[in-house]
């Protein structure tokens, strides 16, 4: 055989390859829709005549550890606290973690909440950077109020697992200090876990939103917005398509593979015996959340991870390309890395849902997605310059992945709009299936690049640099963070 | 091959006869053009739905504004602001005008069901008077009819409503209806049963404790607990009952929290006996109870257990020596705190010691003075009044 037969042979191969990868991840797609489309209706069924405010004055309400790390936060750390004294849950603490800030943040709350240094009894069952100093308030007002002064743990995994630490109730909810929480957020989230049955609610999670472009008052969300630029706005489609379609439809078989770093509620007894969050991860909250499912295996717990179809927190995505570009080199990096810890799970019938569907499906259609359509481009071009590419039948495939893409980001949409009219307008939602259609076009290749990015910094162990990433605030001056 | 199949047979002659080589097209080909057109109509229906969806929420919105209103204003007239009431006649004897609630429009079923709606909002706003006149409509109406057809229902969800609007009603449902459905595989609706049950029943509303074999969740808890201890007449039973004979651990575990509730001192020598259990998390409530309920003629056989529990039944054991605070203990507690090795259990020994006040005062300042830096900022962290836990 010459040499232009085995670069036809590899190239049918690949075709062949390609056409099963691609096929089996339709169909997971519709799969998808389905089951999502069965779990929300149910969940809206139900939650009909379910009075969440049975929480509010009841002595069987279960305490919950909010924890909240804060890094150069001083501009907005003020309404962000407030916010979060004021949700509606009877029995919980604030435990904000100011990490090592070179701002006044930490000023700022000892002069607004009448903090006072106290001698607390830190237990250190997660390693962390070392805490200096721990602050309750002397304003019966604020007593539900803790906050943490530590060293600066370069990411935000260390300060969490300093909340942890200091949090006195068997769950914890894990945020973000600039993050914005519906007011029922605890109420929601909580009644998963006190509906379990033989398994165990080891994990909650809802859905997040942008916050770009939203009006937003007092640290509350007052009328929720479709993104106005176009970065933010793309994000958008993205996440109610990953959470409404794809978080609640693995919620169904049990097969949830991560609960955001944005907003979750976890039983803390498992989470502190899986080791916590990793500091060293790039994608620290999936990393804990496949680490927890692990020990549950383990010792043979019975669990579940479940989501709800409501939307209970908003953060900022970025709006800048290089900001995003950052996220989302991190986010892949993140993916590369877990694999890599945790090859032994993959295909492991020991590990049952966890070993034969969650790593598999995250190794297959999450991480080498980018990788195969990087391939498919090169190949493409390849075929091409040696004129191998049937036009007619080649542009037909492409139509249809094209479509089947819309249909898909269209039905999340749908059904996001079956349940509660987030957006107050048509237009509104006009403008989210439109972008769908420049979904593909614009916003995908970019999540491939970067994806491909990742990839080489993990293979390469290139040192990350968090960098500053420019925020828009909510309404006040704006404020440079460092994404934690 | 089915979707081939299915392809060519709804698709082949409208493809045949505007694509004339669709036939030549391979398989993977004419299957892309099927999912194309699948696509395509799958997106233009969601997009029609959306649009639906939100057009009829619009009107719906609109309408059910404009009859709550008109709602409103009848019940608001006519039983808020009642005549009668205002001049305080006493409530048998109060006159309702149901003509107005019998005008054309309430032949609609969707205004007939709004009225039950407002109903049942007005009768959880108020209480008292106003909640008897509120039934009396919903009866004199014949409403209850429109309920107790949705509890004959086949589908689950209309006998959840029908149960919820019956009970939120106070309306009386015969045993035989509800008592099978609080054991219903259906979680909302056996729970919803449960609670109708307890508020409805005549006879015996706690009767469904003896067969409840289906977990009573926490959150079915919560509601229990609210509804059991806001009906007003309620007979309450001794609740030892179940804690020696029922199965069912979580009816066990629930009649714990009810007994610390209508503090049932009755029912500590069945609940003295839950201390042999197998089960530590019954183990574990039977100990809070205990403490809760200040047995202290319990806590040498507490004390006696102590080293051969696991660590969450010995942090309960500490708390509850700490309520009951009787100073027999305290030596017990200093050697924990300065002997265990669990931070858990230090502090909780520490509290307990700190819990028992002036009586213990100058073992606190000994053991202040002599501790390590560890167990110092235990003593302290419990001393603190701004740490609540």
């Amino acid at each position: 055989m010459n040499k232009q037969s085995y670069i036809e042979i590899i190239g049918q191969f690949y075709e062949g390859a390609v056409f099963i990868y691609g096929t089996t991840l339709l169909i997971i797609y519709a799969i998808l829709a389905m089951l999502s489309l069965s779990a929300i209706q149910k969940f809206y069924k139900q939650d009909k005549h379910i009075d969440y405010k049975l929480l509010l004055t009841s002595k069987l309400t279960p305490g919950i550890s909010v924890i909240a790390p804060a890094f150069n936060e001083a501009l907005t750390i003020i309404e962000n606290v407030h916010s979060l004294l004021n949700l509606n849950y009877p029995k919980y603490e604030v435990i904000i973690i100011n990490d090592g800030s070179t701002d006044d943040t930490l000023d700022k709350m000892i002069r607004e909440f009448d903090l006072a240094e106290v001698d607390f009894a830190y237990n250190e069952l997660l390693k962390t950077k070392p805490v200096k100093r721990i602050f309750r308030s002397t304003n019966q007002a604020y007593s539900k109020l803790v906050v943490v002064d530590k060293e600066n743990g370069k990411a935000k995994a260390d300060a969490s697992n300093a909340g942890i630490n200091v949090s006195s109730f068997d769950h914890f909810l894990c945020t973000d200090v600039d993050s914005i929480l519906d007011r029922d957020t605890l109420m929601k989230l909580v009644k998963p876990i006190m509906e379990q049955g033989r398994k165990r609610v080891i994990a909650t999670g809802a859905t997040l939103r942008m916050a770009n472009s939203c009006i937003i008052e007092q640290g509350f969300m007052q009328r929720v917005v479709v993104p106005r630029q176009t970065l933010p706005r793309f994000q958008e489609v993205e996440y109610i398509r990953s959470f409404v379609m794809g978080k609640m439809g693995w919620s169904v078989i049990n097969c949830v593979p991560n609960v955001s770093g944005g907003l979750g509620l976890f039983d803390k007894d498992i989470a502190i015996n899986a080791g916590g969050y990793d500091p060293q991860s790039f994608g620290e909250d999936m990393e804990l959340v496949i680490r927890m499912m692990t020990f549950c295996i383990n010792y043979k717990i019975e669990y579940a991870i479940e989501y709800i179809p409501v939307t209970l927190c908003w953060t900022e995505g970025p709006s800048t390309l290089k900001v995003f570009g950052r996220q989302r080199t991190r986010w892949a990096r993140g993916l590369a890395q877990l694999m890599f810890s945790h090859r032994k799970l993959l295909f492991n019938p020991s590990y049952g849902r966890l070993g034969l569907i969650v790593m598999p499906y995250n190794f297959l259609f999450e991480l080498l997605a980018p990788i195969i359509e990087f391939l498919g481009i090169l190949y493409y071009i390849y075929i091409i310059f040696m004129n191998q590419v049937n036009w007619p039948y080649a542009i037909i495939l492409l139509v249809f992945v094209y479509t089947y893409a819309i249909m898909i980001s269209t039905l999340s949409i749908l059904w996001d709009q079956l349940t509660h009219h987030t957006y107050k307008t048509w237009r509104e939602v006009a403008i989210l299936c439109i972008t769908a259609f420049f979904e593909m076009l614009v916003y995908h290749p970019l999540i491939v690049f970067y994806a491909i990015k990742g990839y080489y910094n993990f293979l390469a162990n290139r040192k990350h640099t968090w960098g500053n990433m420019q925020r828009q605030g909510f309404g006040g001056p704006r404020p440079v963070i460092q994404p934690t | 091959m089915l979707a081939t199949m299915l392809a060519d047979s709804l698709f082949g002659p409208f493809f045949r006869k505007y694509f004339y080589y669709y036939d030549s097209y391979p398989v993977v080909i004419q299957i892309a053009i099927f999912l194309t057109g699948v696509a395509i109509v799958t997106t233009v229906l969601a997009y029609s739905s959306i649009l639906f969806r939100r057009g009829r929420g619009y009107l719906v919105e609109v309408r059910t504004k404009k009859i709550n209103t008109f709602l409103d204003n009848l019940i608001t007239d006519h039983i808020i602001f009642n005549e009668d009431v205002m001049n305080g006649v006493p409530l048998a004897d109060v006159q309702i005008e149901s003509a107005p609630f019998k005008k054309p429009v309430f032949k609609q079923k969707w205004v007939r069901q709004a009225l039950i709606s407002r109903l049942m909002y007005f009768t959880s706003s108020f209480s008292g008077d106003r909640n008897v006149l509120f039934r009396r409509l919903f009866l004199e109406l014949e409403l209850e009819k429109l309920s107790f057809k949705k509890i004959k229902s086949f589908f689950l969800s209309t006998k959840i409503v029908g149960l919820v609007e019956l009970t939120t009603m106070g309306v009386a449902v015969a045993d035989v209806i509800i008592l099978p459905l609080t054991n219903s595989r259906n979680r909302k609706l056996r729970s919803e049963a449960r609670i109708a049950y307890i508020k409805l029943s005549k006879n015996d509303p706690f009767k469904f404790f003896d067969d409840a074999t289906e977990p009573l969740l926490l959150w079915d808890q919560l509601e229990l607990y609210k509804i059991i201890t806001t009906t007003e007449g309620l007979n309450i039973p001794n609740f030892a009952r179940w804690i020696t004979y029922s199965p069912n651990k979580s009816i066990i575990s629930f009649c714990l929290k009810l007994v610390i509730h209508y503090n049932q001192h009755e029912a500590i020598p069945a609940i003295i006996r839950l201390l042999d259990n197998k089960d530590h998390y019954l183990r574990v409530d039977a100990i809070n109870a205990l403490g809760k309920l200040k047995a202290e003629e319990v806590e040498d056989r507490l004390v006696s257990i102590y080293n051969h529990q696991p660590t969450r039944c010995q942090i309960e054991i500490l708390k509850s020596l700490g309520r009951f605070s009787s100073g027999n203990q305290v030596n017990f507690l200093r050697n924990e705190f300065l002997r265990s090795t669990d931070f858990d259990l230090k502090k909780n020994a520490a509290r307990s010691l700190i819990n028992h006040g002036r009586e213990t005062k100058e073992v606190v300042q000994l053991l202040l003075e002599t501790a390590s830096p560890e167990n110092a900022i235990i003593l302290k962290h419990c001393m603190n009044p701004l740490i609540k836990y």
